[in-house]
């Protein structure tokens, strides 16, 4: 039998164990920002493509997705409101 | 818990946090660990390979139940270029005798949830799902706890050590920490990939439990500034990249781009054919070493393990022995204030000079000039590879050709590509990244 083998991102997420919360622990902080150039110039490095474009070209933050790493505080630390998700929420890593 | 005072508050179940718990807790402290994963190593990710020196002080028969894959017999260092690598490594038979050279390939789950096991036997207390927002304040504005996000969260304790990871919140709102720079910080993702016993031995030629790590440089990243690393857990393959922040936005790169081209290159792709991914994971690294660590105590606060900084990123890929080490000697710091009911920073400042001197900080402040050789230098990840791999294909392609005027061709196209000072400047710099 042959593996899958997954290349994207969203398959890839798949695989791990998630626990969502129901309140975010992303937000854009700076509302009047260009989204568009946000997630086209800085945001398309998140390893886990929590952000993305939505036919306005407005930003969809999809925090349920999120592998906690932190990347997009390092790359926005203005724009993007970051926490850690509520206490045993979030991923759950299996092997880690 | 607010009409209970704890000795210590522990902000992180990793190996920074666990260490200081277990020896606070042998040393008859009352001691909390907040954790904010569902256990203890839920959140928690590296490359693959615990050095166990500092936890066999800890704990000396932890060969016995520590959850460990594979004890590192071969480790191999690459050079990946376009097509293929030069490589190099070694593999000693004495590291398959305890101690087994202190080096095993472990994944972090299992591995942080059993010690954290082992600080409670102690005697720590720990709490998980708690994620700690913010300190406590007494009226002179002295910090006096911790306030978690859980009901009756507020938690009072003479001293707080934040081990809470190479984010760490806390250590950034109280200014211990200035916000990561992206120039000094890697971005890692890996996979867990599900291979079969018999095949990782056959594939990576072990005997037994032998377990081999793999790490390769030059053009792993699809040309940014990054190394990728093959680790042999007992069934299953670790297999990740990282990569500098400010080099992937240079190059308009996604991590799992970068990793998604190592994982094809045809050096690596046999490594892990036919496998079946488990885990996709993601993880930033601290990358600025000595010059960039955080303070590390003030009244009442120590900061260990990643949240401080402590990651040796050089050829060595060391760093929860640098985290273990330092939560152990944040634990004696405290353990000695205490004695002088003392918990000030001029108490605690003795953590800093027990870290200058161990090898802590003193490994750091060896390879103090890495990260700034290697992003000066981005040659390194993709012109070289390319101008090494033409020159030693065509010297060991034997064509009717004499040696000696091939090598006059060769070096004459070389130069032609890059100044003699130009390899000169490049050998210098990498001398700091290697002793």
């Amino acid at each position: 039998m042959t593996a899958r083998i997954f290349t994207g991102i969203e398959d890839k997420l798949g695989l791990d164990k998630f626990k969502a919360f129901h309140k975010p622990h992303l937000t854009l902080e700076k509302k009047d920002v260009d989204q568009k150039k946000l997630v086209e110039e800085k945001l398309f490095i998140c390893p886990a493509k929590v952000y993305t474009l939505n036919d306005k070209n407005e930003m969809v933050i999809s925090f349920e997705n999120c592998l906690e790493c932190g990347t997009c505080r390092v790359v926005c630390p203005e724009e993007i409101g970051w926490e850690y998700p509520m206490g045993g929420h979030g991923v759950t890593y299996r092997f880690g | 818990m607010s009409e209970d005072k704890f000795d210590v508050i522990i902000v992180g179940g990793g190996p920074a946090g666990l260490a200081a718990a277990f020896v606070l807790a042998k040393a008859g402290k009352q001691v909390i660990v907040l954790e904010r994963g569902e256990y203890c190593g839920s959140k928690n990710v590296f490359g693959g390979i615990l050095f166990t020196g500092i936890l066999e002080k800890l704990i000396p028969d932890y060969l016995k139940d520590a959850p460990l894959e594979r004890n590192v017999t071969r480790r191999g260092f690459s050079l990946l270029t376009p097509t293929g690598e030069l490589g190099g490594g070694f593999k000693f038979d004495k590291f398959n005798t305890a101690p087994f050279n202190n080096s095993f390939t472990t994944l972090r789950a299992k591995f942080d949830n059993w010690f954290a096991g082992k600080a409670e036997e102690a005697g720590a207390m720990i709490i998980t799902g708690a994620t700690v927002d913010d300190f406590l304040y007494d009226t002179d504005g002295k910090i006096k706890g911790v306030k978690a996000r859980m009901d009756d969260g507020d938690i009072l304790g003479d001293v707080v050590i934040l081990a809470d990871g190479v984010n760490s919140l806390l250590a950034k709102k109280i200014k211990l920490h200035k916000e990561l720079d992206p120039k000094y910080t890697i971005v890692a993702v890996k996979e867990i990939i599900q291979l079969t016993e018999e095949k990782v031995a056959d594939r990576f030629h072990l005997n037994g439990n032998e377990g081999a790590a793999l790490e390769y440089f030059g053009c792993a990243a699809k040309g940014a500034v990054g190394a990728g690393f093959v680790y042999t857990n007992k069934d299953t393959i670790s297999i990740g990249l990282g990569a500098s922040i400010k080099s992937l936005m240079e190059h308009k790169l996604n991590p799992n781009d970068a990793l998604e081209y190592f994982k094809n290159h045809p050096a690596i792709a046999p490594l892990i054919r036919g496998g079946e991914q488990r885990e996709y994971s993601a993880h930033l690294i601290p990358d600025g070493g000595y010059d960039h660590i955080s303070k590390l105590f003030t009244d009442n606060v120590l900061v260990a393990g990643d949240a401080a900084g402590f990651v040796n990123n050089t050829l060595f890929h060391e760093g929860t022995n640098l985290a273990m080490q330092s939560g152990v000697s944040a634990a004696e710091t405290v353990i000695e204030a205490g004695t002088r009911k003392d918990f000030s920073a001029a108490s605690l400042s003795v953590y800093k000079t027990k870290l200058e001197e161990s090898f802590v900080l003193r490994d750091l402040k060896q390879f103090r000039k890495t990260t700034d050789a290697l992003d000066a230098n981005p040659q390194l990840f993709e012109k070289y590879p390319k101008m090494l791999e033409e020159l030693v294909s065509e010297l060991f392609t034997p064509d009717g050709e004499p040696k000696w005027d091939k090598e006059m061709k060769l070096m004459g196209k070389l130069l032609k590509q890059e100044s003699p000072w130009g390899l000169i400047k490049t050998a210098l710099a990498m001398r700091r990244v290697i002793i």
